[in-house]
């Protein structure tokens, strides 16, 4: 419980900073902040267990067919990342709370986003099942794009949000066929089911495919060579959200991932040079792009880039050694590139720029943020003391005994080495170039105001972070670090000393070396900036624009030429591939089935020939649209009579009021159109539409024929044996809608209720002022309502309700039910609304209808979840006999109030559509909506 | 079943007899020479002659075991008082679409001739 | 002798669904046809009946009383369309 607390924690924080703070923006921030506290409380307090080695587990099924379980762990691993995503969030948050000062409304978005991000962080590093860390994962793609995007006025936020989206999204997806590859392989997407396997995976023929899936996740959204370019378009954001995703945590969530599934997949060839390889490349590129950018975000992304393809280099090389490093790092770099971004918010927020052409010399007016500043880029440069300096060390360490050999041998530490070097140069700009470097030049604002008091706390409690962990790691991080490198190797560890890592030797001068040319680097660097702006500029945006443009044309293009707006094409396509995928199945057809068939008697045939003979005459005089309508009503008509014949009451009742309702409203649109349609195919086409109805109709009626006559054994005898005894009614029709089935007719109201709101929406701007005069061309009657009509109408409606009422409550044991009911009383009122006019009918309602339909879904969800409140499945239905006096004896089942839910929402959503269908024709309505 | 003979004759000539007046009915609807007439014969007739049948069925369910029932009667009157009010409204119609008539029935009376001739 | 009139009662009633049907279908005027599917619904409500004496049960009754209620509102509908050009207003 303490696992899926910390996990929902910060989400449950989000909705109360949205129902309780309003826009007090101290308050908000108070409450968002107070989540993720006890969220870390929680953490801390499994933290001793999991130092000691301990795996904690916490189990809940949620769709166990599909192997889907709410299950989540907590190990070294998991801990490591969680404490890092709960405590930077809290720096975030507070950092934010000034960020926004004077912008609530921002603020409390910002806060209630950030948490969601949080829990989609914490539930990916403690998720025991892979579909679940898949939700959650993606979780963070759509959620990155909401925060990326947050200035949503601006063209360039949108623009970033949505690359990211694409990029990291797309990942996602391939990572989710790796995910159900390795599930296929395994038989479970438990993960410690699936760590226990590594071997049947790794020996598996699709090995190769699933590395690179999953690989392919962990890249895109680790910034990683060449999907890399997404990060830097990100920074977009706004600093705060980059502080957080794009320096600690949504980047690091591939590097988790590859910990995470070290024991799987890692130790093979493929994977020491595939990811090595990546890690090299994104290391080299984004040092050394960051050196030239003139933005400090962008300087800060690139910077960020390289560091993560270090990280991914060190876990690429598969020795135990380096996923060590490469975790350490990952915390140091949390540590030290964090405040470096909440510097660059800072600063941009006192001078209204983050060009470092324009920024100069800002250390006479923030000399504090200057000197943590210099001890965070120092750390990013790793200079000894420092917690950059340990890792990047043990770094060097790792390149020189890497397993590769032969020319990779030497080549790897010389690289490792120049990519320390191009980190000092840039660790060195930024410091040098923002604080010193001459006086400030044209900037927006000026002189810069100084920063708030609290905005540098998270600073300097980050700061001090780098301090200590560079000077006593042994103290800070080792036992966690290394239970974290245990959860995720699933293996002892080799030894090692963080404390003796400050001593001189090789690596040690490696790092000296990177030191001295990064410094010279620097100095030379208005030289490198002329070289670098001649070369070449790949704009990886523009070609991402380009290549997204493309690929909504096309697919526009195809869509268009599926969907060219016309219904008659769509129903002649839909009509052919039933006809293909059906047809070619019915072929295989070898015998009719026979069997007994039941004899025909004279009054059954006549009824079938008159109905045959109404829906041939309504094909034929289809372009009359009401005569066509009339012959519809007449094959309803005979189609209820003959389920009356075969035993079928209820459907005869459902067939009859639907058929009713559907004629009341066709004559409503009919009223707009004109009363013959127009010919407008040419005879080919009817030709071909003939040859295709034809066909249809034969193959259905094949399909009928041979269903019926064959001997099957169908599962109408389990319905029959268990509606009495399991549902508690003996008419077994409305026991499957409202019990056996009845999920399904839950969305099948909720269908309903959907339909007649968009008719709602559709029409309630429109106005139709011209009306269709008649083919004569004379003008429509007046005298709208002749009193004889409206005097019947009166006392046919309670007589109808009478019979409504009186199907819906034997509904349960006899004919009827909740819909034939919620049809006849609809059809009843319906009858008002055209004796006395639309004005009349309405003032007479008793309520609204769009409220009446949602107290119809409401009741019926609260009846389907009253059921589990008793320990039983959604929608079980309890029932039982009572004798009362003078009622005798009476059953009551909870299927009822369900009927009674569906009986509301189908009288709500008819009267819904016909109401606001007649209020278009309506000059003088009842002048607002009607609803 | 203990059905009386007497009263299954009753029955038995009420359904016989709705029958035959129903059937009157349709054979007027399908008969007559225009509408005006053709509006008499289903309902007038073919009410009287379902009417007719309800109460054979209404007997019978009466006395062969299911007992007396609301049904048949609920249906009956709901015929009996909408049949006229159908008929109205169909009139109505039919004088407003101004159909055709042969020459006995194209004396209006003179108030709905009024009437119409206003709108 | 019930046993003896029904078929002969169902054949009367057959017939006439069969002469509705012909001014259904025949026309010439839409009132026409609205006045034979009216009476057609009519007939139909007695062949309910007839089925269901025959079948020694009230069942499909219901069918019956909606078939009346139903097909007064059709007819309704239909008419005032054809008066009014509209259903409601």
């Amino acid at each position: 419980m303490a696992l899926l607390l910390i996990v929902l924690l910060p989400v449950l924080g989000a909705l109360f900073t949205g129902a309780f703070a309003g826009n007090n923006a101290r308050l908000n921030s108070l409450i968002a902040m107070l989540a993720p506290l006890v969220s870390l409380a929680l953490a801390l307090s499994l933290l001793p267990a999991i130092l000691q080695g301990e795996l904690v587990l916490a189990h809940w099924q949620w769709l166990p067919r599909l192997d889907l379980a709410l299950s989540l762990r907590m190990d070294g691993l998991a801990m490591l990342f969680a404490l890092l995503i709960i405590a930077m969030g809290l720096l975030v948050l507070l950092y934010g709370h000034f960020y926004f000062s004077g912008k609530p409304k921002d603020n409390q978005r910002f806060n209630g986003l950030l948490l969601l991000f949080m829990t989609a962080m914490l539930g990916i590093v403690t998720s025991e099942n892979l579909l679940l860390m898949l939700v959650f994962w993606e979780m963070t793609s759509l959620v990155s794009f909401l925060l990326i995007g947050f200035k949503a006025d601006q063209r360039a936020a949108r623009r970033g949000a949505r690359m990211t989206l694409v990029i990291t999204g797309g990942g996602g997806l391939a990572l989710l066929a790796g995910m159900v590859l390795i599930g296929q392989i395994i038989g479970s997407y438990q993960l410690s089911d699936v760590l226990a396997s590594g071997d049947q995976i790794r020996q598996h023929s699709h090995y190769p495919l699933i590395l690179l899936l999953v690989l392919l996740g962990a890249m895109t959204k680790s910034a990683q060579f060449p999907f890399h370019f997404w990060l830097p378009h990100a920074m977009t954001a706004p600093t705060p959200v980059s502080a957080y995703l794009h320096s600690a945590t949504m980047v690091k969530a591939g590097i988790f991932l590859l910990a995470r599934f070290h024991p799987v997949l890692a130790e093979t060839d493929l994977w020491l040079y595939s990811v090595s390889t990546v890690g090299m490349a994104t290391l080299l590129t984004g040092a050394f792009v960051a050196m030239f950018k003139h933005d400090i975000k962008g300087l800060l992304a690139y910077s960020t880039i390289s560091h993560l393809g270090l990280i991914t280099l060190l876990l690429g090389m598969g020795t135990r050694m380096g996923l060590i490093v490469g975790l350490f790092h990952l915390l140091n770099h949390a540590m030290f590139k964090a405040p470096l971004f909440m510097m660059a918010g800072i600063v941009e927020k006192a001078t209204g720029s983050r060009d470092m052409q324009l920024i100069n010399g800002l250390w006479r007016y923030m000399p504090y943020l200057m000197v943590l500043t210099g001890i965070c880029a120092a750390a990013m440069a790793g200079l000894p003391l420092l917690n950059g300096f340990l890792s990047k060390k043990m770094f060097f360490a790792e390149t020189l005994q890497s397993p590769f050999t032969g020319v990779l041998g030497w080549l790897t530490p010389t690289l490792a080495a120049v990519a320390g070097l191009l980190s000092v140069a840039y660790s060195v700009r930024i410091f040098h170039n923002v604080f010193f470097n001459g006086l400030p030049r044209d900037l927006p604002v000026f002189p810069p105001r100084p920063p708030a008091r609290g905005i540098l706390i998270p600073v300097t409690v980050l700061t001090l972070a780098c301090i200590v962990v560079g000077l006593v790691p042994q103290y800070v991080v080792h036992t966690l670090l290394q239970q974290a490198a245990h959860a995720a190797l699933g293996a002892p560890l080799p030894a090692y000393n963080l404390g003796l890592l400050h001593r001189f030797n090789l690596p040690f001068l490696m790092s000296a070396l990177a030191l001295t040319g990064g410094l010279v680097m620097y100095l030379y660097r208005r030289q490198l900036f002329a070289i670098y702006d001649r070369m070449p500029e790949v704009d990886a945006k523009e070609n991402f624009e380009w290549l997204m443009l493309r690929a909504g044309n096309f697919a526009e293009r195809q869509v268009h030429r599926l969907e060219n707006g016309s219904l008659q094409r769509y129903g002649a396509l839909l009509v052919a591939t039933c006809l293909v995928l059906a047809g070619s199945a019915l072929t295989g057809l070898t015998t009719w089935g026979g069997g007994v068939t039941t004899p025909a008697d004279p009054v059954t045939v006549l009824a079938a020939v008159i109905l045959m003979a109404a829906a041939v005459a309504a094909v034929v005089i289809h372009r009359q649209r009401l005569l066509a309508l009339l012959l519809i009503g007449t094959c309803g008509l005979f189609v209820t009579l003959l389920f009356a014949r075969f035993s079928a009451p209820d459907l005869a009742l459902t067939q009859l009021s639907v058929e009713v309702m559907a004629v009341i409203i066709m004559m409503l649109a009919l009223s707009f159109l004109p009363q013959t349609s127009p010919r407008e195919s040419s005879s080919l086409r009817r030709l071909r539409d003939l040859i295709l109805a034809v066909a249809t109709g034969s193959g259905v009626a094949v399909l009928a024929y041979t269903v019926m006559t064959r001997p099957a054994q169908s599962i109408s005898g389990f319905f029959l044996d268990n509606s009495l005894t399991g549902g508690g009614g003996s008419n077994v029709v409305n026991v499957i809608l409202v019990d056996f089935r009845g999920f399904d007719t839950l969305g099948e109201i909720t269908v309903l209720a959907i339909a007649a709101m968009a008719v709602f929406a559709l029409t309630r701007n429109l106005q139709l002022k011209e009306r269709v005069t008649r083919e004569s061309g004379s003008y429509w009657a007046s005298e709208p309502h002749p009193v004889i009509l409206r005097m019947i109408a009166r006392p046919v409606l309670p007589v109808a309700l009478m019979v409504a009422g009186y199907i819906f409550l034997r509904g349960h044991n006899l004919p009827g039910g909740g819909f034939i009911a919620g049809l006849v009383a609809s059809v009843a009122l319906s009858l008002q609304y055209m004796a006395g006019g639309l004005v009349w009918a309405h003032q007479r309602m008793l309520t609204a209808f769009r409220p009446l339909i949602g107290a119809g879904l409401l009741l019926a969800l609260a009846t389907g979840l009253g059921s589990l409140a008793f320990g039983a499945p959604f929608l079980s239905s309890w029932f039982n006999h009572y004798h009362l006096p003078l009622l005798g004896e009476v059953e009551l089942a909870t299927a009822l109030l369900f009927d009674l839910g569906v009986f509301m929402t189908v009288v709500g959503a008819t009267l819904l559509i016909l109401a606001n269908l007649g209020n278009l024709m309506t000059l003088d309505g009842p002048g607002k909506e009607i609803g | 079943m203990g059905i009386p003979v007497w009263l299954e004759a009753v029955i038995a000539i009420l359904l016989l007899l709705g029958a035959l007046v129903a059937a009157l009915g349709s054979l007027g609807l399908a008969r007559m020479p225009d509408f005006y007439m053709r509006l008499h014969g289903p309902t007038k007739a073919s009410t009287l002659g379902v009417g007719c049948t309800l109460l054979g069925s209404l007997l019978y369910f009466s006395v062969s075991g299911e007992g007396f029932s609301v049904q048949e009667v609920l249906i009956t009157l709901f015929l009996f008082v909408t049949a006229p009010v159908s008929a109205h409204m169909m009139a109505r119609a039919a004088l407003h679409r101004r159909v055709q008539a042969v020459a006995k029935t194209t004396q209006p009376p003179r108030e709905l001739g009024r009437g119409e001739r206003n709108k | 002798m019930i046993d003896f009139v029904l078929p002969i009662a169902l054949g009367l009633f057959s017939l006439s669904l069969l002469m509705n049907l012909f001014r259904l279908l025949r026309g010439p005027d839409v009132v026409d046809r609205i006045l034979g599917l009216d009476t057609l619904n009519i007939n139909a409500i007695a062949v309910i009946v007839l089925a269901g004496i025959a079948m020694d049960s009230r069942l499909i009754f219901e069918a019956a009383l909606l078939i009346a209620l139903m097909g007064f509102i059709g007819t309704v509908a239909m008419t005032q369309y054809l008066v009014r050009g509209d259903v409601i207003e």
